[in-house]
This record gives C-alpha cells, sequence and structure tokens, in this order.
C-alpha cells in the first residue's frame, strides 16, 4: 500500500505544506484530503515522539533515496539533456531535504494545532465546569441566603444542571487519571474513550437540561420584571463572580446548552489536524460521529417534549373560554376532523395506511392504547376499592368497644379484652393503616396522576391522525400542512416508544403495590395473633380445645339466656302484671258496660288526652276507658278508629290508644270487699236491659250516699246533703259525660249531679239502709 | 279533667323509712348505669363487626375486581397472582365471616338480650313510683280524715279512704320488698353472663388471626419481594415514579 502512496507524494507535496498553514479550522474538507495522502509521514511522526523530527529525516534516507532514484528516473525522462545528473541529483537531495523539512514542520505544526485543539478541549472544559459550580454553588445559595425571600421557582432554574456538572466532572477526571500530557500520542485516544464512554449518561444529562432550559428562560423573565429583584440578582451574581462579565443567570445556566453544540466542533477540529494514520484517527472520527449524532438525539428529543408538553396537558376551559376560542379554523378543523371519523365508521375509508408497515404499526398502536386503557381502568377501580377499605378501617377505628364499664373488674376475660383492644384501637391498627396509606395508597394516587398526560396524548393523536389523513394523499404540502404531518408523526413515535414503557412500569407498581397490601395484611396478622394469642392463655378456659370451647361458651351464653329469661319473666309477672291502681268507679262502671256490650278483647285505654279536631272526634281524657267498634273510619283510615266511650261513639286516633288488660277475667277474691263490682252491677241495672240481675246478697250491704251537699243551680239538677241516700238512674250525663250523673233524691225528685259528689258506703256503717231506694 | 273537691297534700305519716329509699336509689342508680353502659357496648360492638365485616368484603372486591380485570387476559403471570390474591381474600371473608357469626352468637347477642330486660325493670320501678305516689295521696287523704271530727259524713270518707288505702299499701309493699331484692341478684348476674362473651371474643380473634396469618404468609412467598422494608419499598416505589415522571408522555408537573 505504502508504494504507489510513496510514487505521488512529491507530486502533492505542496499541498499539505499549503493547506497545513492555512487558518486553523478554515477547510475541514481540504484538511480530509490532505491527511488521507499524509498519512503515511504522520504515521510515522506520530509513532515517534513530536520533537523527533532528526530521527526521521536520519531514518528517511533509505527510503527517500528509493523516491528520488524513482523520481530522477521520471526526470530522466522528461528532461534528458538540460542538467548534469549531479546537479540534478543535488538539486534533487535539495529539494527532497527542503520537501522533508517542510514535511517535518507541517507535520510538526499539526501535531501543535492537534495538541492546542486537544488543549482547547481541555481548558474550555475545566473552566466551564468551573463557572458551573461557580453557579450552582456560589450564586445560587448567595441568592438564596440574600435575597428574603428567596426568589420563587429559583430551585427550579437548577434543577438538571447538577446531572450536567456531574458528567463534566467525570469527563475531566477520566482524562485526569491517565496522567497524560496534551501532546503525547495517546491522549487522543483516552480523550476519544473517555468522551465514548460517557456519551450515554452525557446525553442523558443534557438532554434533560435542554429541554428544561426553556422554563429557566422563563423563570429569569420574570425575575427581570420585578426591577428591584431584578437589580438584587444581578448584584449578587456580580458579586459572587467579579472575573467573568456576567449579568445574567442565564449567562451560566446557557452554558450547557452551548458546550454540548460545541463538543463536535471541537471532535471535529482535533480530527482535522490528526494525522489520517494516527492509530485514535478511526477513533476519533468516530467520536465526532457520535458527538454530533448526540446532539441530533438530544434536539430530537427536545422537539418530542415540546411536541408532548403542548397536548399532554388537561385544559381546564370554561364552556365561555371555549366558545370565546371558537374560529373559523378551528371549526374547519374540526369539521374535517369529525367527517374523517365519520368515513372511517361508515367503512368508506380503511384507517389509515394505504401501506402495509403503516397498518401494522396502527395495529400496534391500537394494542398499546388498549393496554393503557385497561391499565388505567384497572388502576382506578384499584384506587377506587383501596380508599373503601381504609374508609371501613376508619370506621372500625372508631367504635370505641374497649370502652365500656360493666362494673367487672375482678374478673380477668374483660380486662385482658379491654387491654387487647386498646392496644390495638391505638398502636397495631394505626401502624397498619399508616403503612396502608404510605405504601399503598399514596403510590396508586402518584399513578392515577400520571395517567393525565399519556391519555391526552392519545386522544390528541386521534386528531392529529384525522389531520394527517386529510392531507396524506396531496402530493404538495403547502409549510402549514407540513406542521400537521410532523406533529402526527412525532405524536405518534413518541407514543410508540413510550406507551410501552409506561405500561410496563405501572403495570410492575401496581402489582407491586398488591404484593405489599398482602404483606402489610400478614404483618398485621402476625401482630395480632401474637397480641390475642399472649392474652387468650391468661384465660380460665385457655385450656379447652376449640371444640371444647366454643361449646361451653354457646352452652354458657344459652343458660346465662335462659336464666334471664326466667328472671325476665318473673318481673313481668310479679311487679307489672296487675295495675293493682284502682279504677275510679265512673271507670269501672264504664268498664264493665263496654266489657258486656263488646267483649273484653275490644276494651282499649286512653294513653293522652286527646281533643278532637275533626267532624265525629271524641274528645278523650287520659286513662278513658273505650270499646273499639271498628279499626278505621268510614273511609277506611285505619288511623281512626270508631270507638264506643260509654254510650257516645266517634273516631279516635289508634295511636292513642292501647289495649286494656284486665287484671283477670275473673277478679280473685280479696281481702276487701268487691265493691266496686257490686256497685256497677246493680247501677248498670238500672239502665241497661242487658246487664245481670243485681245479686240480692249484696243489696242490703251498700249504698250510695252523697259525698257533700250539693245545690242545684238550675232545674236539671238536684240538691241533696252530704250523708243523703240518692239512686243512680244513669251515670253520666245526655252526652255520655261521666262527669254527672243522673239520680233520684229522696222525695223523688230527678235530676243531674256530679259523679264525685256521690261516694258508696256499706249499708250500717253510718246511715241505716233506705230499701226503698234499691230495687 | 276530673274536678279536685280539695288539694291532696303529703302525708305527715313516713311510709318508707329513708334507708330503704336509699337502697333502692344506690340498686337503682347501679342499674341504670349497666343498663347505659350495656347499650353502649352493645352499639359498639355491632357497628364494630359490621365495620368488621365491610372491611373484609372491600378486601375481596379489590381482588375481585382486579380479577375481572381483562389485565389478566394479556398477562399469564399477572393472571396467576391476581388469582392467588383473590383466593386469599375469600378465605380470610369466609374466616372472617365465621368469626363474625360466633361473635354474633357469644357476645352481640347475648349483649342485646342483657339489654332487653332493662324496659320491664324500670317500667316495673316506674310502677312502683306510680304505686308509691298513690299510696301516699291515700294515706295523706286518710290522715285528714283522722284528724277531722268524727261526723257522719267523715266517718263515711274515712272509712272510704282506708277501704281504698289498703290495696294500694300492699300492692306498694310486694313491689318494694320484690325490687329490693331482685334488683341486686339481677345486677350480680352480669359477671356470669358476660364472661364468657369475652372470652369467646377473643379466642374467636386468636383462631381468625392465626388462619389470617398462614393465609397471608403464603400469599407474601408467593407474590411479593421477600422481606423489603418500608424504607425499601418506598424508594422503589420513587424509583419508579421517577421513571414514569422522565417519560416526555407523562406531564410532570
Amino acid at each position: 500500500m505504502e508504494v504507489p502512496r510513496r510514487l505521488s507524494f512529491p507530486l502533492v507535496l505542496p499541498k499539505p505544506a499549503s493547506s497545513a498553514r492555512s487558518p486553523l479550522g478554515a477547510a475541514g474538507q481540504t484538511a480530509g484530503s490532505s491527511k488521507d495522502q499524509t498519512g503515511g509521514e504522520k504515521l510515522i511522526s506520530e509513532e515517534k515522539t513530536p520533537e523527533s523530527g532528526v530521527i526521521v529525516v536520519v531514518e528517511a534516507p533509505p527510503e527517500d533515496g528509493k523516491a528520488a532514484r524513482r523520481f530522477s528516473s521520471q526526470d530522466s525522462f522528461s528532461e534528458e539533456s538540460s542538467l548534469s545528473e549531479e546537479r540534478l541529483e543535488e538539486e534533487a537531495r535539495e529539494a527532497q531535504r527542503r520537501a522533508e523539512e517542510e514535511e517535518a514542520a507541517a507535520k510538526e505544526r499539526a501535531a501543535q494545532r492537534q495538541q492546542l485543539a486537544i488543549q482547547e478541549l481541555v481548558e474550555s472544559e475545566r473552566s466551564y465546569l468551573r463557572l458551573l459550580q461557580l453557579s450552582t454553588v456560589t450564586i445560587r445559595s448567595n441568592l438564596q441566603q440574600q435575597l428574603q425571600p428567596p426568589p420563587a421557582g429559583l430551585d427550579s432554574m437548577f434543577l438538571h444542571i447538577e446531572e450536567v456538572i456531574d458528567v463534566s466532572s467525570r469527563l475531566l477526571s477520566l482524562l485526569d487519571q491517565k496522567q497524560l500530557q496534551f501532546g503525547e500520542p495517546d491522549f487522543p485516544q483516552s480523550l476519544c474513550d473517555s468522551f465514548l464512554s460517557l456519551s450515554s449518561e452525557m446525553e442523558a444529562a443534557y438532554k434533560e437540561y435542554l429541554a428544561h432550559y426553556n422554563h429557566v428562560t422563563e423563570v429569569e423573565n420574570s425575575y427581570k420584571q420585578k426591577e428591584a429583584l431584578w437589580n438584587e440578582v444581578v448584584r449578587v451574581i456580580k458579586a459572587a463572580a467579579p472575573d467573568v462579565n456576567a449579568t445574567s443567570l442565564s449567562f451560566f445556566l446557557v452554558m450547557p446548552v452551548q458546550r454540548i453544540a460545541r463538543y463536535p466542533l471541537l471532535l471535529q477540529t482535533i480530527q482535522k489536524h490528526t494525522d489520517a494514520s494516527h492509530p485514535a484517527y478511526a477513533l476519533l472520527e468516530q467520536t465526532a460521529h457520535t458527538s454530533v449524532a448526540l446532539n441530533c438525539r438530544i434536539n430530537e428529543y427536545k422537539r418530542f417534549r415540546e411536541v408532548a408538553d403542548k397536548y399532554r396537558k388537561t385544559e381546564m376551559l370554561t364552556i365561555k373560554d371555549k366558545i370565546v376560542r371558537l374560529n373559523t379554523h378551528s371549526i374547519a378543523k374540526k369539521t374535517a376532523r369529525l367527517g374523517q371519523q365519520i368515513k372511517h365508521e361508515a367503512g368508506l375509508k380503511p384507517k389509515i395506511g394505504v401501506l402495509d408497515v403503516l397498518q401494522l404499526v396502527d395495529e400496534e398502536f391500537d394494542a398499546l392504547e388498549g393496554f393503557f386503557y385497561v391499565l388505567e381502568n384497572g388502576i382506578l377501580e384499584l384506587l377506587e376499592n383501596v380508599e373503601m377499605y381504609l374508609q371501613h378501617l376508619q370506621g372500625f377505628l372508631s367504635c370505641r368497644t374497649e370502652d365500656f364499664d360493666l362494673d367487672m373488674d375482678g374478673e380477668k376475660a374483660p380486662i385482658c379484652y379491654k387491654e387487647i383492644t386498646t392496644a390495638l384501637r391505638q398502636w397495631i391498627l394505626p401502624m397498619f393503616e399508616k403503612r396502608m396509606r404510605k405504601l399503598i395508597h399514596q403510590p396508586l394516587c402518584a399513578l392515577r396522576d400520571l395517567l393525565v398526560g399519556p391519555r391526552n396524548l392519545i386522544r390528541k393523536r386521534l386528531d392529529k391522525l384525522l389531520d394527517y389523513e386529510v392531507i396524506e394523499g396531496k402530493p404538495n404540502l403547502s409549510y402549514e400542512e407540513q406542521a400537521v404531518a410532523n406533529t402526527y408523526r412525532t405524536l405518534n413515535t413518541l407514543l410508540l416508544t413510550e406507551l410501552p414503557q409506561f405500561n410496563g412500569l405501572a403495570l410492575q407498581m401496581m402489582w407491586s403495590t398488591l404484593g405489599t397490601f398482602s404483606c402489610l395484611h400478614r404483618d398485621l396478622a402476625a401482630d395480632m395473633e401474637q397480641l390475642f394469642h399472649s392474652f387468650a392463655q391468661q384465660l380460665p378456659h385457655s385450656s379447652l380445645s376449640p371444640g371444647a370451647f366454643w361449646e361451653w361458651a354457646e352452652s354458657s351464653v344459652l343458660e346465662g339466656a335462659r336464666r334471664l329469661q326466667h328472671l325476665c319473666r318473673m318481673v313481668e309477672d310479679k311487679l307489672n302484671a296487675p295495675d293493682a291502681q284502682p279504677l275510679s268507679p265512673s271507670s269501672q262502671r264504664r268498664l264493665k258496660q263496654l266489657t258486656d256490650k263488646h267483649g273484653s278483647g275490644k276494651i282499649f285505654q286512653v294513653m293522652s288526652t286527646v281533643v278532637g279536631t275533626r267532624d265525629l272526634d271524641l274528645n278523650l281524657t287520659k286513662g278513658e276507658l273505650v270499646a273499639v267498634i271498628s279499626e278505621a273510619d268510614s273511609r277506611g283510615d285505619r288511623r281512626r278508629w270508631l270507638v264506643d266511650a260509654g254510650g257516645k261513639r266517634g273516631y279516635a286516633a289508634a295511636s292513642k290508644l292501647i289495649r286494656y288488660h284486665q287484671p283477670t277475667d275473673d277478679p280473685p277474691p280479696s281481702p276487701h270487699p268487691n265493691l266496686t263490682e257490686d256497685v256497677t252491677t246493680r247501677r248498670r241495672h238500672s239502665y241497661s236491659p242487658a246487664g245481670n240481675a243485681p245479686l240480692p246478697m249484696s243489696q242490703p250491704c251498700f249504698q250510695v250516699v252523697g259525698a257533700y251537699d250539693f245545690t242545684a243551680r238550675s232545674k236539671h239538677e238536684v240538691s241533696f246533703r252530704a250523708g243523703e241516700p240518692v239512686r243512680i238512674l244513669e251515670p253520666h250525663d245526655k252526652r255520655g259525660s261521666p262527669e254527672w250523673s243522673l239520680v233520684e233524691v229522696r222525695g223523688g225528685q230527678r235530676g243531674y249531679v256530679p259523679s264525685n259528689y256521690l261516694a258508696i258506703m256499706p249499708v250500717g256503717a253510718g246511715l241505716p239502709p233506705n230499701p226503698g231506694f234499691f230495687l | 279533667m276530673s274536678w279536685i273537691p280539695f288539694k291532696i297534700g303529703q302525708p305527715k305519716k313516713q311510709i318508707v323509712s329513708k334507708t330503704v329509699e336509699r337502697d333502692f336509689e344506690r340498686e337503682y342508680d347501679k342499674l341504670q348505669k349497666l343498663e347505659d353502659q350495656t347499650k353502649k357496648l352493645h352499639k359498639d360492638m355491632k357497628k364494630s363487626t359490621e365495620a368488621d365485616l365491610a372491611m373484609s368484603k372491600a378486601a375481596v372486591k379489590i381482588s375481585a375486581d382486579l380479577l375481572s380485570n381483562p389485565l389478566c387476559e394479556q398477562d399469564q403471570a399477572f393472571l396467576d397472582s391476581m388469582t392467588a390474591l383473590d383466593t386469599a381474600m375469600r378465605r380470610m371473608d369466609a374466616f372472617n365471616q365465621e368469626k363474625v357469626n360466633q361473635i354474633q352468637k357469644t357476645v352481640v347477642d347475648p349483649l342485646k338480650k342483657y339489654s332487653s330486660v332493662f324496659p320491664s325493670l324500670n317500667m316495673a320501678v316506674k310502677r312502683r313510683e306510680q304505686t308509691l305516689q298513690d299510696y301516699k295521696r291515700l294515706q295523706a287523704k286518710v290522715e285528714k280524715y283522722e284528724e277531722k271530727e268524727k261526723t257522719g259524713p267523715v266517718m263515711v270518707k274515712l272509712h272510704q279512704a282506708k277501704e281504698e288505702l289498703r290495696p294500694v299499701k300492699d300492692d306498694f309493699e310486694a313491689k318494694n320488698k320484690q325490687l329490693l331484692d331482685e334488683m341486686p341478684k339481677f345486677y350480680q348476674s352480669r359477671i356470669d353472663y358476660f364472661q364468657p362473651s369475652f372470652e369467646a371474643l377473643i379466642r374467636a380473634q386468636v383462631v381468625y388471626f392465626t388462619e389470617m396469618y398462614k393465609i397471608f404468609s403464603e400469599l407474601t412467598d408467593q407474590i411479593d419481594q421477600a422481606g423489603l422494608t418500608d424504607e425499601q419499598r418506598e424508594r422503589e416505589t420513587e424509583a419508579k415514579l421517577t421513571e414514569l415522571r422522565a417519560l416526555s408522555i407523562v406531564a410532570d408537573d
């Protein structure tokens, strides 16, 4: 390979010299081609040390001699006679020497330039790093300390800069590790290695920073609008960095943006000044390409981010805002989309893509989209259920079941129970709840919030897809149409690449959440088991096997219930049943009368005084006895009952009536004479044909007498004196009121008297009986 | 309204001795407190078991909804996990149901039965009070006539009043004695009555949580990464969230 090159070498000899003399970086193209040709020499000089121009000269002669011989032979072909051989030889030698010198000088110059370029890269990297550190450490902390309150959003300005600093300092430290001088031939190699090894991290760090940079400028502009604040900021910056003429934060913060774009230039310069035969040449070329590709990817990423940022946010607009935003353009857009959609639905047009590839992509997207929706649904459902669970847990915690006092302090079981429940409510379950919230609920909430972006983008993609289809067929696209197509493609690519990652991660999170859920339950059960077990052993029946225990427990409970029932019955029977409060004589009479007429099952007692409000309603007093004739009124209203209140009839509210239980159907023989019974019996006889005949034996025993003096106030009433025997004709007035009784007094006078002016007394107790008044 | 001919005053004679009245009050107070506490405990227990059941049902719903989610159709491993989870939840629910049934039978129902005795006791006390009032009233009436001149009508009324008084007095005394007798006995009965309930309550939980522990240990081995601390879990979650937030399609604000 070397031989043909050597042959052509003298012809192109001036070229490398001239190109080498050209200003640095002026002509990459020529430099590239010249490098190819001068590769051989470079190789030699690079293998030795750069200063070894002498050695090159020493080593050169044999080769050069060969070349010169050929050269001279060529010459001898063209010009045979003009110069003597010696002179020719001398000249040739001279030329060769000059060429060699020039070549060596060129090599040296190139090596120097390479060295300079490398040096520039490294030095600039150092100062770049220094300034970045200055801004993030000194300026940032000064701003935070000296400005009170610290400006809003300050931290967000420095959000991704740490990663950038980190990757830059690592690059430098990698270079420093080798401890090579810039001029050493291994240096380019180690530079490239370092750069390549860090390139992916560099990309990750810078792409975030660059994507975020818009935000930085926004924040800074917001500071600039507040003059006082901005002056302060500038003052702080100047004080912190007096050596650089910095007047704004973005002076520093823009540096990574510039820096990442500068790497390709710097690397290309180094490559340009490196001989093609240099061992690191290929590597340098690769590195330069890498740096260019890196920049491209970062730009692409930034573009994606911008598109994504634009569409993923849910727009919170009121209807009014939406109407305001309507214009011909948006209407046309929406109409076109709608039309396209209808075409799809109607099957007039196949879904996008005449091309199979596109269709495939679309199917892939549909699958992703479907999975996303299912996942979203699952996450939301899970979150909802978890919230429900937590709510019930709260409910359980709010039951203070240990908070009772049955005065059973001497007993083991209640004490144990109280202690257990206290521990449970105050320690174990709150702990469980806290863990549930922290490890399950919160991550799920965070996950739910993250679903918004993809959901909006998926929707927007459909919109853009419809737009895209309209213009798809057109041969020439306007600038706007091009933009639409680009947006769609970007969105589509973005979703196709990132949605699978999103789905995968979200599913994993959900899954691990469930694992945590199970683990929390296990821990809870372990705690509880321990707690309950330790107390259960102290219980009196802890030695029983479960079967025996439950048998015992159930039978004891049943036994307890039986005893309780017994007690209850006893109380009912002995204490409650006989209502010994005697009925007033008139009530007794009423009872008898009603019982005879309607049967004892129909007797009800009025629970509270009723004042009739409607037609045919009765006014009833508390404790009054009535007989129910019908358990509904004439219209079938079951709340009003037709009752007989001892003569008068009318309606009464069912709710006020209670069944009257007579002590016993046959009153037991009591030590005291059964006077009321006898009296009513006899009394009734005077007006009730259905009544029994008065018992003859009771006849002489009792007598109704006036209890107080009473003076008639009208002709309907009749006067009598206390102790005067009277005969009762009717125990109520014409309207059925029992407060008045129709009586016949001595002398046959009849009239009404107050019922409570009358008394019953045994015959012979005070006054002699007057048989004339008895039937 | 009845027409009250004269005002009934308090009887001068002491009907019930102060000590008897005090004893009665004390016993009755104790019972009233017991009633309050029993009712409260019954209410709390009922609410607590209801919440317990609801919690268990909510847990079952978590797994059941996941199992019916189409996600399971796409991923066999996920389906397996969810099936295991659902089985565990259902088993837990079954055990919980059994526990609640036992508690219902041995704790809640007895509590309810116990508190159902109080109304009739209260009624008895009320009846006693009514009888006492009647007794006092009639006694006062008798005393009034006794103080009066022994004329014919007064004699009639005195006799009448005494006749009325006698059954009321007997009745009151019987009731009073009965209550003074029964109330302490009833109060004392609570210890034997509730003892088994509390024991059963604890035993039921022991059984339940032992089973729970078995079920969830198995499940955790199956679907959870073993032995992570809470901090590790948090960090892991945070890492995943960060990874998700780094995606362009995810809004990170």
